[in-house]
């Protein structure tokens, strides 16, 4: 329930004009991300949650931005802040065959 | 149906071992065949251990790298599951034949180098992800009714399957050659 927590206080980090920040979710699951391609923009927060058994981590692989979670055991979140606008692709460095993409966009 | 399904989760940890064949379970009590669970997650976690001391391929490394922490992974669950319904692990022939049949492969392995060496390796991890593949789907779900058991195979499934693929795909990448070449 980590991502839930995340919403106010990115709301509150977006600031008064700009629109509020949101939080995405996107689960590892059955060795593949769901959603396979996420549209965010920049100051959202993309949490990433394993349902399956085994560890995967999202990790850019492409792109300006270069952000690792980690490996995340079962049920384990990790967090990535969108910054610049782009089209960022990631994989799960212990699944090489596991790849999605974040597309950043004012 | 519960041995067969704790089984086949000591199946999944076993690695690079002689692929599994879809025959009767043998007739083991609870806690043998937790042992040949442990057994095998051991055997798994030793065999890949020596790929990585043998390969210089960084993806082969890469992948075994994948299988040390997948199925060790598989094994919590399954010794997880062995603790709930407690049971206490037992030496039993399976566990013995598991053991002699990585000693096996092993000894297979040893007199390979470089890229005979990642064929072979791959070969096995190949042919032994296929079977297990169709003993989960034409034996182990179709025939369990306990649905926790029934969930731990349904959840493991998809990591075997990506495990295959991925052996698949770096073994295209190694050439047409067998690894015994």
């Amino acid at each position: 329930v980590r991502w839930v927590l995340l919403l106010p206080l990115a709301a509150c980090a977006a600031g008064g004009g700009a629109p509020a920040a949101r939080v995405h979710l996107v689960e590892m699951r059955e060795m593949a991300f769901h959603p396979e391609t996420l549209t965010v923009h920049p100051g959202d927060t993309v949490v990433w949650v394993n349902k399956d058994i085994v560890p995967h981590s999202a990790t850019a692989s492409s792109g300006s931005a270069t952000w690792d979670t980690g490996n995340l055991a079962q049920a384990a979140t990790g967090r990535y802040v969108a910054q610049q606008p782009g089209t960022i692709d990631y994989t799960c460095t212990l699944h090489p065959l596991m790849q999605a993409t974040l597309i950043i966009k004012e | 149906m519960l041995h067969a399904v704790l089984l086949a989760a000591a199946f999944v940890v076993q690695g690079s071992a002689p692929a599994p064949k879809p025959a009767p379970a043998p007739d083991l009590s609870d806690p043998e065949v937790a042992h040949v669970a442990v057994t095998a997650n051991a055997i798994d976690i030793d065999l890949a251990k020596y790929a990585l001391t043998r390969t210089r391929n960084a993806e082969v490394r890469q992948f075994a790298n994948t299988m040390i922490t997948d199925h060790s992974a598989v094994n919590q669950q399954a010794a997880a599951l062995a603790g709930r319904l407690g049971v206490t692990p037992a030496d039993n022939q399976v566990s013995q034949s598991l053991l002699a049949g990585a000693a096996q492969a092993r000894g297979s392995l040893e007199s390979l180098r470089g890229a005979a060496f990642d064929r072979a390796y791959l070969d096995r991890e190949i042919g032994y992800h296929q079977a297990v593949l169709d003993a989960i789907d034409g034996l182990l779900v179709p025939t369990t009714d306990n649905a926790e058991l029934k969930k731990l195979l349904t959840d493991v499934r998809p990591a075997i399957a990506a495990h295959l693929a991925h052996a698949k795909q770096l073994r295209g990448n190694l050439g047409s050659q067998t690894g015994s070449r």
